[in-house]
């Protein structure tokens, strides 16, 4: 008898209970509807939600909401690309200019046998940033270090060590940018690819002719050879040719430009074509053999 | 004087000696997750304890005018309903539903309330709000007010006073633990930690040995307790 009245009272009690309280919630959220413009929310699902922080804000929300409330350009999206710029353009009735999708260039194509006079570095946190510290690590005081802080921070498994040296995998790359900003030699930008392939240069040192050739194989050794091809094209800044891609045209032969080149400082950058792959179909590449130990445990992340 | 001195009592107990997350480890997954940063960890600890004050306020009441053995408003309904007034009505089997039922239609209506009139704050802890709508350690101070109002004698039942006594004191706790815990995993960035142990294995290691030095406060409030009331 007892039980059935503390059944029938319990349902009675949540009954009330749910009623009441999903009136009061009911009413709360129409009292205090908080109005959002509604382009937010369309340009939000538009916006590809990596919060890669790319386009310079915390996140795409916030990245959505500047650019309603702000009028921030709608192309700063370097995940989304074109096709994203578009969307949201459509979304805020504005024309997009031409945006090129941003990848990252490693200013460096050195890799371990190519170096010279390379004390290895050993000691503590094996990390580009600790490296950085100490004088004359791996030969080349400008390169790229190989400890991998770049392959660390890349959400999109895109960047790989492979002989001590950072290679983009194109494919799989967003541009996001977090690579441009873990580097600390600072030899890793974002360039406009305006093109599947394209050319760039891919040396740091600064350094005079004689000091890279006794330090490095394919260093750039400023003989600006490449700058007397193009002038326009590539100008010539601290011994070191830089590409402006601001008049950068993929219809430019410029593969005359390469050619010039006789280190390996000038080289293309992104897609290989169909024809070399076929070129290098049969050469077989020396790779040192190592064991490449590496656990998820490391990276992983609490989330209670 | 006594009075007081229970309070202070019940705030030591509750912050420092039976620490919610160090001691029953309750509250674990925001102590774990939350605590990369310092000022995010003072934020959620915070929002804990606003969350937490809220939730046993609204537990006292409905554990003491429904939930408990012969609770007023339920023996009232029973008896207007035609019941025998000598029968004691005890809803105790609806304590958890109730509670998860009221923490977390109030800290959704909180939180409307407060994006609608405080934007600033809604920024600030906003987020960590629908977070520890159901946490554990929001549940156990609930749990524990009602261990102290339903079933026993009639002179120990606390008094709303007690409950949010407790309620702050819980939320204070949770906020020492999650911040000492942030700011030594902030120094944990530049130590030189085992592979092995990197990441989520060091933060467990960090968090027992943190456990055991809270064990050091045990005895303290029966101490104070003799110096204070004299028994």
């Amino acid at each position: 008898m007892l039980t059935t009245v503390t059944i029938i009272l319990a349902a009675a009690v949540l009954l009330v209970l749910a009623v009441a309280l999903s009136s009061i919630l009911g009413w709360a959220s129409s009292a205090f509807h908080v109005p959002v413009d509604l382009r937010i929310e369309k340009i939000n699902d538009v916006l590809p939600a990596a919060n890669c922080g790319g386009c310079g804000y915390v996140g795409c929300n916030e990245y959505a909401e500047a650019i309603v409330n702000e009028g921030v350009d709608v192309n700063l999206c370097p995940v989304g690309g074109s096709t994203t710029s578009e969307d949201v353009g459509q979304i805020m009735g504005v024309e997009v200019v031409d945006s090129w999708p941003q990848r990252p260039v490693i200013h460096c194509v050195a890799n371990r046998e190519q170096r010279y006079k390379q004390s290895e570095y050993r000691a503590g946190e094996l990390t580009c940033h600790a490296a950085n510290m100490v004088a004359g690590i791996q030969g080349c005081p400008y390169g790229c270090l190989g400890y991998g802080d770049c392959a660390r921070v890349c959400d999109y498994d895109a960047l790989h060590i492979i002989d001590g040296l950072a290679i983009i995998d194109y494919e799989k790359c967003t541009g996001c940018g977090k690579c441009v900003e873990a580097c600390p030699r600072h030899i890793i930008s974002n360039v406009p690819f305006k093109a599947q392939r394209i050319l760039a240069v891919t040396c740091s040192n600064k350094d005079f002719g004689n000091v890279v050739r006794e330090m490095c194989e394919v260093g750039c050794i400023g003989c600006k050879a490449c700058v007397r091809v193009h002038k326009g094209l590539i100008t010539m800044k601290e011994n070191l040719p830089h590409v402006n891609f601001d008049a950068y045209d993929p219809k430019l032969d410029l593969q005359e430009v390469q050619n010039k080149c006789p280190r390996e400082a000038l080289v293309w950058i992104g897609k290989p074509t169909e024809a070399d792959l076929r070129a290098t179909e049969d050469e077989e590449l020396p790779r040192r053999a190592e064991a490449d130990f590496k656990t998820t445990v490391d990276d992983a992340e609490w989330r209670g | 004087m006594e009075y007081v001195a229970q309070l202070i009592l019940l705030v030591l107990s509750t912050a420092l000696i039976h620490n919610y997350v160090l001691y029953y480890f309750v509250g674990i997954c925001p102590f774990l997750g939350v605590s990369k940063r310092v000022d995010m960890a003072f934020g959620m600890g915070m929002a804990v304890t606003f969350v937490v004050t809220i939730a046993s306020l609204l537990a006292w009441l409905f554990t003491y005018y429904v939930i408990r053995p012969g609770a007023p408003l339920a023996t009232w309904v029973w008896v207007t309903a035609g019941g025998n007034p000598a029968t004691v009505i005890d809803l105790s089997v609806l304590s958890y539903l109730i509670y998860i039922f009221v923490i977390a239609s109030s800290v959704q209506f909180v939180e409307m309330y407060v994006r609608k009139f405080f934007p600033p704050l809604y920024k600030s802890f906003g987020i960590f709000l629908p977070l520890i709508t159901t946490n554990c350690a929001i549940l156990f101070a609930c749990l524990e007010i009602m261990k102290n109002v339903s079933g026993v004698p009639a002179a120990e039942v606390w008094g709303v006073d007690k409950a949010l006594v407790l309620a702050l004191a819980a939320g204070l706790g949770f906020t020492i633990a999650i911040v000492l815990m942030a700011g030594i995993r902030e120094e944990l960035e530049l130590a030189d930690v085992p592979k092995a142990l990197r990441g989520a294995a060091i933060t467990l290691v960090v968090a027992g040995l943190m456990a055991l030095a809270f064990m050091g406060f045990a005895g303290v409030d029966t101490g104070l307790a003799k110096v204070m009331i004299g028994h």
